[in-house]
């Protein structure tokens, strides 16, 4: 049954059900989908008691208004896009409470999740929306967003004060550094191309969304194009122009891009809040 | 079996040098026993990636493939063959005529000769790389790819026929256009159902073109 808790007033720039993705269907073209910041909806979940990978909201920067239906406990990780509560913990809020998402001073993508998890039906047993691929359910202003259950899982003793531990919190900064692997095709790559990829500062471009970040700095040697192969998300793809194209979880999941470099999972979730205009410095780890 | 294999990213291996034949083995070995921690493939034009739930899951596939028995050469592969009713009215039907000195006649009646096989999925839900094209329509693809192609748009590019299963940008060469449904995502709703029937072809699906004038 469901228990209806938020009502969509406006959707913003993106408001979306994101969970823990759609593995498992890969070999047919179905990308892994599901949250950016997979980490932040991990934080969310776990305030509430829910499952890790439960189905949660994903708010885009700003401009997503959403009405609370009843009293309830709703956690908030990620970015802090001024809704009223703050982020990295879990707050008891009252019926009628009007959550606008007016935007933030850094960061991308703000969780938000329902004690019990957001209810939906699922497409290749993940809840996540993927528009581009008719996958998961659209939010509209007038959608109603329900709880798997009425607090089943979740009791409230204790909770007034729950907070995510210091070291699950994060700070979106406006120069970041992160670790990279070698990618798969990192040998096919010149040296001024594998040295650069380290030495130089890195921009995140606008041309961003949930299938790829583009990189902006000094143009990489573009070795050959490959025979078109698997694809994960995190890779830094060199496409022609020599400038990187990180995949993100909505990508493509085969292609003939040489890739130089891939992030491990969770940086990824930490490049995935790096806003336009973001420094990034890499680091070779092995 | 010794085999060149490379961790990419956290928990998935890559297996190099995989052709046809290799990949139909792992294939069926998957069936009969997977490795320990094991997820999912993804299947590459000469290699193949397994995914892993976790990174030293990954680390034991070497003795896994040890054991991999070898197929029955005389064994024939069962394979659907699917017939794909194409209206050949594509925007780049004109510029392949051209660029492979045929006539648009000579284009669709080749590209319906052949009998082509899947052998491999993706970018896309549902958009197969089809190996068999005529090496006469084996062309460069597009200088600048288009923002939009509408599903079922049957495309040419490089080596490979394929056919747009959802809405996308794409640089292949069109040539018609085709109403059967390759990626159904209403079928891969709810949890019991046989998911993988949201698809039309899988890999190793033998395909033919059939030119119809509607």
């Amino acid at each position: 049954m469901m228990n209806p808790v938020i009502e969509v007033i406006s959707v913003g720039v993106g408001l979306s059900i994101q969970d823990h993705g759609r593995p498992g269907w890969m070999r047919f073209g179905v990308p892994i989908g599901g949250a950016m910041d997979g980490h932040a909806l991990r934080v969310a979940n776990r305030l509430l008691g829910n499952p890790d990978g439960a189905p949660a909201l994903e708010i885009v920067l700003a401009g997503a208004k959403l009405k609370v239906l009843e009293d309830t406990w709703l956690a908030v990780a990620g970015a802090d896009l001024g809704c009223g509560l703050l982020p990295w913990r879990a707050t008891r809020v009252k019926a009628g409470t009007v959550l606008g998402f007016s935007g933030g001073p850094a960061g991308i993508f703000s969780y938000v999740a329902v004690a019990g998890g957001v209810l939906s039906e699922q497409w290749f047993g993940s809840a996540s929306a993927d528009g581009r691929n008719g996958l998961g359910m659209s939010l509209k202003p007038g959608s109603v967003v329900g709880s798997v259950s009425k607090s089943a899982n979740f009791s409230t003793e204790g909770v007034a004060g729950r907070i995510a531990l210091p070291a699950d919190r994060r700070v979106y900064a406006s120069q970041v550094f992160l670790d990279v692997w070698r990618g798969p095709q990192f040998n096919l790559f010149s040296a001024q191309a594998q040295e650069a990829l380290v030495d130089a500062a890195w921009s995140v471009s606008a041309r961003s969304d949930r299938t790829g970040f583009r990189l902006e700095g000094p143009v990489l040697d573009v070795p050959i194009s490959i025979p078109s192969e698997p694809v994960l998300p995190g890779s830094f793809q060199i496409p022609g122009n020599g400038q990187p194209i990180a995949t993100m979880v909505d990508g493509p999941t085969v292609g003939g891009y040489a890739k130089i470099a891939v992030l491990p999972d969770g940086e990824r979730a930490r490049l995935a809040q790096c806003a336009p205009g973001t420094q990034l410095s890499f680091k070779w780890i092995n | 079996m010794n085999l060149d294999l490379q961790f990419y990213g956290e928990r998935a291996v890559l297996i190099q040098g995989v052709n046809e034949k290799l990949q139909y083995q792992l294939i069926c070995q998957l069936q009969v026993s997977a490795p320990k921690g094991f997820i999912e493939y993804v299947v590459g034009y000469s290699n193949m990636l397994f995914v892993f739930e976790r990174r030293k899951d990954g680390a034991q596939l070497s003795k896994w493939l040890v054991d991999l028995p070898a197929i029955d050469e005389g064994q024939s592969r069962q394979s659907r063959l699917t017939e794909v009713p194409v209206c050949y009215d594509g925007e780049d039907l004109g510029v392949v005529a051209e660029l492979s000195q045929l006539s648009k006649e000579e284009v669709v009646s080749i590209h319906c000769a052949a009998e082509y096989r899947v052998r491999m999925m993706g970018f896309s839900p549902g958009f197969p790389y089809l190996d068999g094209l005529d090496p006469c329509l084996h062309l460069d693809r597009r200088a600048s790819p288009r923002d939009y192609i509408a599903p079922g748009a049957v495309a040419i590019g490089g080596a490979h026929a394929g056919i747009y299963s959802v809405a996308s940008p794409g640089g292949w060469h069109l040539l018609g256009r085709t109403e059967l449904p390759l990626f159904q995502p209403q079928l891969a709703k709810g949890q019991d159902l046989d998911q993988a029937s949201a698809f039309t072809l899988a890999p190793g699906d033998r395909v033919k073109f059939v030119a119809i004038s509607e």
